[in-house]
């Protein structure tokens, strides 16, 4: 590998927010709340809402011409993109397109941001965004909604943990090595996993405050054409039993899966698929990735 | 190894996409090497002809050819870059896993192994999320890379999972290749073989060998150099190569000849390269023929 994978050639700082490409918005949105988001604000052109918690935004994007949306089955939702914090989005973007990245046409109208994106596996894209703080890029395209704080607070400290992806069969090296060569990711050593889906390969992002684990399709033999896509997000906390109880309280299901480490801690959990096909995995973060 | 690791090339096949599809089909191929041609050439457009590709049945065994890709510089190297995306576009419609990419013959490029190596990583970097590899060959009158050992330097450099190597017969026997030349090469970095043999015994220049491919080579069994195509294939075999062998015959002559004779030429030629594989792998052949199940699972 070049010395490319051991540094940040991005400047990336972090994961911006992930969006959620989605003909079941409203649907959405309820397992969002669920999961502690709260609704803050809404595109100024689009049918597209902001979601927040403590750090963390999903953006829901339900415009018909979303990428997708145009020839999606009614009753679907996608991760259509992941935006990652970096500093300075042009220079990123220049960076990952003269390295082999596809350029994604831009989706701004008048007066909205232009934040730039490159293609990601099966139909989403990960964009670039360079405003953040005081004057972010949601206070551009965004309009606050009324009587709703900006600062939402995450009541275990959940925080974006990583992105997960499906690779179909044999795919996971050429994976692994395209956000290796193009974002200086590192591939962590093998066996060292966290949460309770200890398979794939585990890539940290040079920033150090989150992962990508690619993942190929269960079984083989089966009649289930699997797509490449992005499948999950990752979302640390630092006590998984507290979080998955709040959450279920307010009723998002989780799958029968689980594990626990040492002296009882319980290291993860899945949530049952929502809104036909949003999915977080909870993962107990100890400081590890961030 | 079985008859269905062989495909025809359409490059060989006279008549329409649709025609070729159809005569390899029933001929017994299972797969067909595509040509951005058989798309862009369509008279319907790329899209009805990835339909007819689907719909054919056929598996994709690649798609070609980019040629004078890498060691260009400045408008021409975006150029290029800009056609070879068009390329992996054309690719991914019709599912083919891999694009073929030959060594340069342009006087432009540089014979720099390291930027060649570079360039080459960037596209095999742009095929990752269209679910492609990049096949990279050395043609025998490549400017700077036309053996196979030039061929895998470049790879090898560019140490890239998603780029791979193409071995040609045509251009191992034009060059009078070492069988050893694929030793220490890992076997899953050999990406795709293409076969094909011609008539005379030597081409020594580079004018003779382009010459020569693009219009005179033979299937297999029909050439000059019968024994040292099978020490190949047998070669292939033992060196652990697990991928398809697809018959790249440019032949003037074939491509005014009947299609089912072609066809029925090439399937000829899938038996004699199998009956020069080691006997295990033979015994596979015939159960095939014969169509007892119990025998392919005792050797598969």
């Amino acid at each position: 590998m070049s010395s490319l994978s051991t540094q940040n050639p991005l400047a990336i700082l972090g994961i911006e927010f992930v969006e959620y490409v989605t003909t079941q918005p409203l649907a959405l949105g309820i397992f969002l709340e669920r999961a502690g988001f709260t609704p803050i604000a809404r595109h100024r052109s689009r049918e597209v809402m902001l979601y927040r918690q403590g750090t963390m935004n999903v953006v829901v994007n339900a415009s018909p011409n979303a990428p997708f949306n145009a020839s999606a089955a009614v009753g679907s939702t996608h991760i259509g993109a992941v935006a990652l914090r970096v500093q300075n989005a042009a220079a990123a973007y220049s960076y990952a397109i003269a390295n082999g990245a596809w350029e994604v046409p831009v989706h701004a109208r008048e007066m909205e941001l232009n934040i730039p994106a490159v293609r990601g596996p099966g139909d989403s894209e990960i964009y670039f965004a360079d405003r953040y703080g005081d004057f972010s890029i949601y206070d551009v395209d965004f309009v606050a909604l009324p009587n709703v704080q900006k600062v939402i607070p995450a009541a275990q400290n959940e925080t974006f943990f990583g992105i997960v992806q499906l690779a179909t069969v044999g795919r996971v090296a050429a994976w692994q090595d395209f956000y290796q060569s193009l974002f200086g990711f590192t591939t962590i050593p093998a066996g060292q996993f966290f949460g309770v889906v200890n398979k794939g390969e585990l890539l940290k992002s040079p920033c150090g405050t989150f992962f990508w684990q690619l993942i190929e399709p269960p079984g083989e033999g089966d009649d289930v054409q699997w797509d490449e896509a992005l499948v999950r997000i990752g979302v640390g906390t630092r006590d998984v039993a507290a979080t998955q109880a709040a959450w279920e309280a307010r009723g998002v299901k989780f799958l029968p899966v689980g594990s626990t480490a040492n002296g009882g801690v319980k290291r993860g959990a899945v949530t049952e698929i929502a809104a036909g096909g949003a999915c977080i995995e909870l993962v107990l973060n100890t400081g590890g990735a961030q | 190894m079985s008859p269905e690791r062989f495909g025809i090339d359409t490059i060989t096949l006279a008549g329409s996409l649709a025609a070729k599809l159809k005569a390899s089909k029933a001929a017994g191929f299972s797969q067909i090497m595509l040509s951005a041609k058989d798309l862009s050439g369509h008279p319907d457009g790329v899209a009805a002809a990835a339909a007819e590709v689907r719909a054919s049945g056929l598996r994709v065994t690649g798609f070609q050819v980019m040629r004078d890709f890498e060691g260009l510089t400045g408008p021409l190297g975006q150029y290029k870059l800009d056609i070879a995306k068009r390329m992996l576009e054309m690719a991914a419609a019709v599912g083919a896993p891999f694009l073929l990419v030959c060594s340069s013959t342009s006087s432009h490029a540089t014979g720099d192994a390291n930027t060649c190596s570079a360039d080459l990583r960037k596209l095999a970097t742009l095929a990752v999320p269209l679910g492609i590899k990049v096949a990279y060959e050395a043609l025998s009158w490549g400017r700077h890379a036309h053996l196979v050992a030039d061929a895998w330097k470049i790879v090898e450099t560019a140490d890239c999972p998603n780029l791979g190597l193409v071995v040609d017969s045509f251009h191992w026997l034009a060059t009078d290749a070492a069988p050893d030349v694929l030793d220490g090469i890992a076997p899953e970095k050999l990406f795709f073989v293409q076969l094909s043999d011609f008539m005379w015994q030597s081409t020594p220049t580079f004018d003779e060998r382009r010459e020569t491919a693009r219009h005179m080579r033979v299937f297999p069994g029909e050439g000059a150099h019968s024994e040292q195509l099978a020490m190949l294939i047998r070669g292939l075999v033992e060196f652990g190569y697990q991928g398809d062998f697809s018959f790249e015959v440019f032949n003037d002559d074939y491509a005014q000849m009947p299609l089912e004779y072609v066809t029925q030429r090439a399937m000829q030629s899938v038996h004699w390269s199998l009956d020069r594989v080691p006997r295990k792998d033979l015994l596979v052949r015939r159960a095939v023929r014969r169509s007892q199940p119990d025998l392919i699972a005792l050797h598969t």
